[in-house]
């Protein structure tokens, strides 16, 4: 009997102490993929996501005193595997980071009932910004909408008029996205608009769509690639001999390693993006600090001087600040889902924040309402000049003008798909 | 001694072709109806719901499809995944077109639409065989996931190429969309499966089976016998679309929640096919114990290191999922080459002698 009572006494101690361990962290997961087709672009991204918040719970003990569990979950790319990750973290979860467009779509109709807010950072669906329908939805700091409204300011409404502009993009909900924009710009500006689509499986092997880019000369090729197709659709471009300042790729389709194939005959390629590498900036040094020189790093010198790491970072941040926004409002350390929410609704990433956080130059001032859940940032155009990725154009800013309607409208027939939606009115 | 069959004697012809002519076996399977029908819904969280109940059965339901076709009737087939979407995309526009109709009644007249596909596309089965005829329906696969994507009508004109289940009802209870319970959506599942469970039971003994097995055995025997070639191999085609299209809908309206066209491409058909394979061909038992191996052990494994407190990175664990899933496949290849199935055949048998072997 004494021993029995004895059991149970450690036994309570041991739920007390294991309760006493839960409470002390917030769940943060993220649905990483390091295998699979898409592995290769995943892992910096990944990598610094991860460094990001190993630097601020080994620096500051996590976030507003709590430590941050940043564990990942393997999905491979694949939604299925995306689903049952989500099943698996959404019980003490504050937020789902789905990571790829198919998981995003299947997650997105879940969040009203779930109340999980989602962030995709740079990805998903663009009428998130609308945050009045998108209520749990988040794709700070820009969209993919953004994206192709600086594209083409970048090169110039003059340069569009009577123009042909090839739009190489993933026969995918991804590469489909920005295709309502295009449109629109196509018959407010002039040019004429030329889709070709990529199948996934002939990402690899891209001969029929360059054959009729060289047949139908367009003056630009703006490509919407992700995972193989970037590499794949650069070397076809270096080997068809198509002029490389007349194509840029967005933000997935600037990663370092698919222009070092084609090294200097890559030169004049761009991007655009809302992050860039500093790599004299003091956040590098304290990951260097805390995360590199402590060996707790899966990532390498060379991948870390890439625009990808440096964007894992910034995605990372977001979510950091979101969890301190929401901390300073709800007076506890231990926020909920929706505490979390408000935090990434009410963001307010200034050049002064920015400074502090020692991310100057990495990413763009933005700020985020109950009703804008992208923020809009604005990006830069990168260039690859042989070696890497460079800065060569001011701050872009997208035409929220012509981005808003078209936002408001996909978005109240996403509601209307989709009854009963509830739809907030954000006062 | 729990399968002694002594004292249960035949009287007639009909008692001696029933079901189960051994009693066991009937227990055997009322005990697991109720674990489905009652055990499992009351004990299930939401995670083995969406990961591995309902899962299982709609793989088990496609695979006792593609079953029907390559395993009774001996007409490779490569294209179930296309199948499948036939009955996705079917039912995602009849239930956008007619938003007042049943959903059950929906997903259950998807098949139709598959099946008029599926025998069209088994055309090409009159004249060849075997592995000539895989590449035949691997043309389907291409061609209609082609199809999915390209035309547009197919996902009402959607910016993203992609379908989304909207919230369908039925008597005030969501059955399908985001607002659905999981508990729900899994007894649709479940009574829809086991539904068509029994009818191919029922299918595969009766005299349409038997054709199917004639020609699936010698098809020249067969046809000297007086069967008809081209009905037998045509309505293998046609039930074994249906079903596929069945699964195809519930896979999509019932699981998923969405679907981008190339869900529905090879990997998915050769994974339905692995189940079949694996759980042996030319038996319905087997398809569910495929769908088990196949779909529910990459998830156990994948929990097991986290449960038992392991520190593994994840990725990790998926590089091992993967090893270990190919391992015993391999395995089960070479134990036992006629599938799960074949295994249980095996270990009943020896049930039934035990304790005396000859």
């Amino acid at each position: 009997m004494r021993h029995f009572t004895r059991l149970a006494a450690l036994a309570a101690f041991g739920a007390v102490l294991g309760t006493g361990t839960v409470a002390q962290e917030l769940y943060a997961p993220n649905l990483a993929y390091r295998t699979g087709p898409f592995a290769a672009t995943g892992i910096p991204l990944m990598n610094g996501q991860r460094d990001y918040m190993t630097m601020l719970n080994a620096r500051d003990g996590g976030i507003g005193g709590v430590a941050i569990n940043f564990e990942e979950c393997e999905t491979g790319y694949s939604t299925e595997k995306g689903v049952e990750c989500y099943e698996k973290t959404k019980g003490q979860a504050i937020v789902t980071q789905p990571w790829s467009t198919g998981i995003t779509l299947q997650v997105l109709p879940k969040s009203n009932v779930d109340q999980i807010p989602i962030l995709a950072p740079g990805y998903g669906f663009s009428p998130m910004a609308d945050g009045k329908v998108f209520q749990w939805a988040f794709n700070t700091p820009a969209s993919y909408w953004d994206a192709a409204s600086m594209m083409l300011e970048y090169i110039g409404e003059e340069n569009l008029k009577g123009k042909k502009v090839a739009f190489l993009h993933l026969d995918h909900p991804f590469g489909k996205e920005p295709l309502p924009l295009m449109e629109k710009k196509a018959a407010d500006i002039g040019f004429e608009l030329l889709p070709i689509p990529v199948g996934l499986k002939e990402m690899q092997n891209q001969s029929a769509q360059w054959l009729q880019i060289r047949r139908e000369r367009p003056d630009y090729v703006i490509m919407w690639g992700w995972g193989a197709m970037n590499a794949g659709a650069i070397t076809e471009a270096v080997k068809t001999r198509f002029p490389m300042d007349k194509m840029i790729g967005v933000w997935w389709a600037g990663h370092d390693a698919d222009l070092k194939i084609v090294g200097e005959d890559g030169k004049g390629y761009k991007s655009i993006s809302f992050s860039y590498p500093v790599l004299d900036a003091p956040l590098m040094a304290d990951i260097q600090k805390y995360v590199v020189d402590e060996g707790k790093t899966l990532s390498n010198e060379e991948e870390m001087q890439g625009v990808f790491y440096s964007r894992g970072l910034v995605i990372s941040m977001i979510l950091a600040e979101g969890i301190k926004v929401a901390q300073e409002h709800a007076g506890t350390a231990e926020i909920s889902p929706s505490d979390l929410r408000w935090g990434l609704e009410n963001l307010n990433i200034t050049e002064a924040r920015l400074a502090e956080l020692g991310m100057t130059g990495m990413v763009p001032p933005f700020q985020t309402t109950c009703a804008n859940h992208t923020g809009h940032s604005g990006g830069w155009m990168l260039e690859w000049d042989g070696e890497k990725f460079q800065k060569v154009s001011d701050l872009l800013q997208a035409e929220a003008e012509v981005i808003a309607p078209l936002e408001a409208q996909m978005a109240a027939e996403y509601a209307a798909a989709n009854e009963p939606w509830p739809v907030s009115a954000c006062n | 001694m729990l399968y002694r069959t002594a004292g249960q004697f035949k009287t007639s012809y009909k008692a001696d072709q029933a079901l189960f002519p051994v009693k066991q076996d009937a227990i055997l399977l009322g005990v697991i109806l109720v674990f489905a029908w009652v055990v499992f819904p009351l004990a299930a969280s939401e995670f083995t719901f969406q990961t591995l109940l309902i899962p299982i059965l709609i793989y088990a339901l496609a695979a006792m499809g593609l079953n029907i076709l390559t395993g009774y009737a001996g007409q490779l087939s490569l294209g179930t995944a296309a199948f499948m979407g036939v009955g996705a995309y079917a039912c995602y526009k009849m239930v956008t077109l007619m938003p007042w109709m049943n959903p059950i009644v929906a997903i259950l007249l998807s098949g139709v639409f598959s099946a008029g596909v599926g025998v069209a596309f088994g055309i090409p089965s009159l004249r060849i065989k075997g592995f000539y005829l895989a590449i035949a329906t691997l043309a389907a696969q291409f061609f209609l996931v082609w199809l999915f994507e390209k035309w547009a009508w197919l996902y009402n004109y959607n910016a993203s190429g992609a379908i989304q289940v909207p919230n369908l009802e039925m008597f005030g209870v969501y059955v399908a969309g985001p607002q659905a319970d999981s508990l729900v959506q899994y007894y649709v599942v479940l009574a829809i499966v086991s539904v068509m469970t029994m009818l191919c039971i029922n299918l595969t003994r009766g005299t349409l089976g038997r054709t199917w097995k004639a020609t699936r055995d010698v098809d020249i025997a067969a046809e000297l016998i007086g069967i008809n070639l081209m009905k037998s191999k045509l309505t293998a085609f046609m039930v074994s679309s249906y079903i596929v299209g069945v699964a195809g809908a519930l896979f999509v309206f019932m699981w998923r929640g969405a679907a981008e066209p190339n869900l529905f491409d090879i990997p998915l058909s050769f994974r339905i096919l692995f189940i079949a394979i694996i759980g042996g061909l030319g038996s319905i038992l087997g398809n569910y114990l495929g769908a088990i191996l196949i779909v529910g052990l990459p998830v156990v494994l994948g929990t097991l290191p986290a449960a038992l407190g392991v520190p593994i990175a994840s990725s990790m664990v998926e590089h091992i999922n993967v090893m270990m899933v190919g391992a015993l496949i391999i395995f089960f290849l070479i134990i036992e080459p006629h599938g799960l199935a074949q295994l249980w055949r095996l270990i009943r048998e020896k049930l039934i002698i035990w304790p005396f072997p000859h």
